[in-house]
C-alpha cells in the first residue's frame, strides 16, 4: 500500500468559496453560450424559411389576381405561384381578428405566394408593372436583414458576456491561487528550500486548481443545462411561441457548448495557478 | 547508509567577506568569512540577535548576500540562476529552528518529502525512510501527525528529514533549543554519528554553551556582524 499523501492539504473554506464563484461564472457563461447559439440558430432558421418566398398583394379588380398569377409564373427565376384562398387569408388574419371568422361582407387582401430564386422579387415587380397591375411585392429581404442584424447583435452581446465572464473567472482564480499560496507559503518555501524545482511546485497547484475548475465548470454547465431544459419544458407546457425560446433546443451543438465549459474553466484555473505560483516563487532566491 | 565521499579538500561551504544589509544603516552581517572543510563538525555560537540564523539562511540558499561571495561545494552561488540553485539545495539538509514539519503529513511523509520532490517512486525509498525513523527512535510513530508528537519527537523527525537524502552538508539552527538537556545530548550524539558514519559536514548554530564545551568540535563565534574562530581553551563564558 502506498503511504504517499498529497503534498498540499485538502481543500479548505477558501477553496469552497472559490468553487462556488467559478461554478456561478461557468453557469452564466454556459447559459450565455446557449443564448448566443440560440440567437444564431433563430436567425438562421427564420432567414432560411423566408428566403426565396415572395408575397404579392394585388389591388384593383378581382380578375387581376389570376392574370397576375399567370404573369408571375412566367417570370424568370420563379418556380411556383398560386393565389391564396379566402380560408388561407383568414388563417393569416386569425392572430389579429380571432378565430370567430371574418364576415363574408369584409373584403380580404388578395394575396399570391410565389417561390423562386433570391432577387426574383424585382423581376416580378417589373413584370406586374409592365402588365399594368396594381400590386405590392414583398420578398422579405428587409425583414430578413433586420432579423439577422438583431440576432447577430444578441449573439455578439452574449459572446462579449462570455469573454467578460471568462476574464473575470481567470482574475478570480488568480486572486484565489495567490491567497492559497500565501496561506501555504510554509509548504511552498519548504519545498523550495528542499530543492524542488519551480515546475514541481507549480504543478501541485496547477493540478489542484485544474480539478477545481473542471468540477466547478461541470456543475455550472449542468445547472445551465437544467435551467435551459426547464425553460424549454415550461414553454412547451404553455404552448406559447416565445421569440427565441423555441430555438433553445439542447442539441448536439448545445451539448458542445456545455461540454466546453468545464474544460475552459479547468484550463483557465490551471493557467492562472501556474502564472501566480511562478510569479510568487520568482520573489524567492 | 553509504558514506559521503569527500575526496577533494575543497571547502563544502565558504563565505568570503559576506555582508547582508536591509538598508544603508542596517547591516545584519558586516564582513563574514568562514570555511568548512569536508567532514567537519562545527558549532556556530553568538549572542541572540547576532545573525546566526541569517548566516545559516545564506548558507542554505534562502538568502543572497548583498556583499561578498558564498560558495557551496566549490560552486560560487552568487551568479547562479535561480533554477541552478535547486540541485545545490538538494545536497544540503536543513534542520530548521521551528522544525517546519507539515501538519497534514505523517512523520513518514514528512521525512520522505525531500525524496518525493526528486520524482523517485515511493517503493524505492520506503525502506530507507522507515529504517531512518527507526534509527531516530520513532519506528513506532510512522503514521503520527506532528500535532501528536512531543517537541523532541518533532525535532527527530526534522533531523530525519534533513538527512534522508544523504546530504553533503547538514545545517541545524538551534536544534537543542526546544528540548531538555537529556534530549539535547541525544540529538547531539545523533549529529555526531551522522558526521562520523556518513562523513557529512555539519554546521550547528546554538547558544547552548554547555553542549559546545562538552563536544570539543570546531567553534565559530558570530558577534557584531563578524565571525571569529574560538580556540578550545577560550570556550567558557557567554555565547
Amino acid at each position: 500500500m502506498s503511504r504517499a499523501a498529497p503534498l498540499l492539504p485538502r481543500e479548505d473554506a477558501r477553496e469552497a468559496a472559490l468553487f462556488f464563484v467559478v461554478c456561478a461564472l461557468c453557469f452564466l457563461a454556459a447559459f450565455s453560450g446557449l443564448i448566443a447559439r440560440a440567437a444564431y440558430a433563430a436567425a438562421e432558421a427564420w432567414t432560411t424559411e423566408v428566403a426565396g418566398e415572395i408575397t404579392i398583394r394585388v389591388r384593383g379588380p378581382e380578375a387581376d389576381t389570376q392574370r397576375a398569377v399567370d404573369i408571375i409564373a412566367l417570370t424568370k427565376g420563379i418556380t411556383s405561384a398560386r393565389a391564396l384562398t379566402r380560408e388561407e387569408s383568414e388563417e393569416l388574419l386569425k392572430p389579429w381578428l380571432g378565430g370567430a371568422g371574418v364576415p363574408a361582407s369584409l373584403s380580404l387582401p388578395r394575396l399570391i405566394a410565389a417561390g423562386g430564386a433570391a432577387g426574383a422579387g424585382d423581376a416580378v415587380a417589373a413584370a406586374l408593372k409592365k402588365a399594368n397591375i396594381n400590386a405590392t411585392v414583398d420578398d422579405h429581404e428587409t425583414w430578413s436583414a433586420d432579423a439577422r442584424r438583431v440576432t447577430g447583435t444578441i449573439g455578439l452581446v452574449a459572446l462579449c458576456a462570455i469573454a467578460l465572464l471568462g476574464a473575470t473567472g481567470i482574475a478570480v482564480i488568480a486572486f484565489a491561487t495567490h491567497a492559497t499560496m500565501l496561506a501555504r507559503r510554509d509548504i511552498v518555501e519548504l519545498l523550495h528550500l528542499s530543492g524542488a524545482r519551480d515546475d514541481f511546485i507549480a504543478g501541485l497547484f496547477e493540478r489542484r486548481f485544474l480539478m477545481l475548475g473542471v468540477k466547478a465548470g461541470a456543475l455550472g454547465a449542468l445547472l445551465a443545462f437544467g435551467t435551459a431544459a426547464f425553460i424549454l419544458f415550461a414553454v412547451r407546457q404553455t404552448d406559447e411561441q416565445a421569440w427565441l425560446l423555441p430555438q433553445l433546443s439542447l442539441s448536439l451543438a448545445d451539448g458542445l457548448v456545455l461540454g466546453l465549459s468545464p474544460l475552459i474553466a479547468g484550463a483557465a484555473a490551471m493557467f492562472a495557478a501556474n502564472l501566480t505560483v511562478k510569479r510568487s516563487l520568482s520573489d524567492m532566491v | 547508509m553509504p558514506d559521503n565521499d569527500h575526496s577533494r579538500d575543497e571547502p563544502v561551504l565558504r563565505l568570503d567577506r559576506v555582508g547582508l544589509s536591509y538598508g544603508p544603516k542596517s547591516d545584519v552581517l558586516a564582513d563574514v568569512s568562514l570555511s568548512l572543510r569536508p567532514g567537519s563538525m562545527t558549532f556556530l555560537t553568538g549572542p541572540s540577535g547576532a545573525g546566526k540564523s541569517t548566516l545559516l539562511r545564506l548558507a542554505y540558499l534562502a538568502l543572497r548576500p548583498t556583499a561578498g561571495r558564498v560558495s557551496l561545494f566549490g560552486v560560487e552561488t552568487n551568479r547562479l540562476r535561480r533554477r541552478d540553485l535547486a540541485p545545490l539545495r538538494r545536497r544540503i539538509g536543513v534542520v530548521f529552528q521551528e522544525f517546519r514539519l507539515l501538519d497534514h503529513l505523517s512523520a513518514y511523509d514528512n521525512v520522505a518529502l525531500p525524496l518525493r520532490i526528486t520524482g523517485r517512486p515511493e517503493a524505492s525509498y520506503r525502506k530507507d525512510v522507515t529504517d531512518l525513523l527507526g534509527w531516530v527512535g520513532l519506528g513506532d510513530r510512522l503514521d503520527a501527525r506532528p500535532a501528536t508528537l512531543s517537541g523532541g519527537e518533532k525535532q527527530r523527525v526534522a533531523i530525519a528529514r534533513a538527512v534522508v537524502g544523504k546530504p553533503d552538508l547538514l545545517i541545524a539552527d538551534e536544534p537543542t533549543g526546544n528540548v531538555d538537556e537529556e534530549m539535547g545530548e541525544r540529538l547531539y550524539r545523533l549529529f555526531r554519528e551522522l558526521n562520523r558514519r556518513l562523513k557529512t559536514t555539519v554546521l550547528i548554530a546554538t547558544h547552548d554553551m554547555a553542549l559546545v564545551r562538552r563536544a570539543k568540535n570546531d567553534v565559530l563565534r558570530l558577534a557584531e556582524g563578524m565571525v571569529v574562530r574560538v580556540p578550545l581553551d577560550q570556550r567558557e563564558g557567554q555565547p
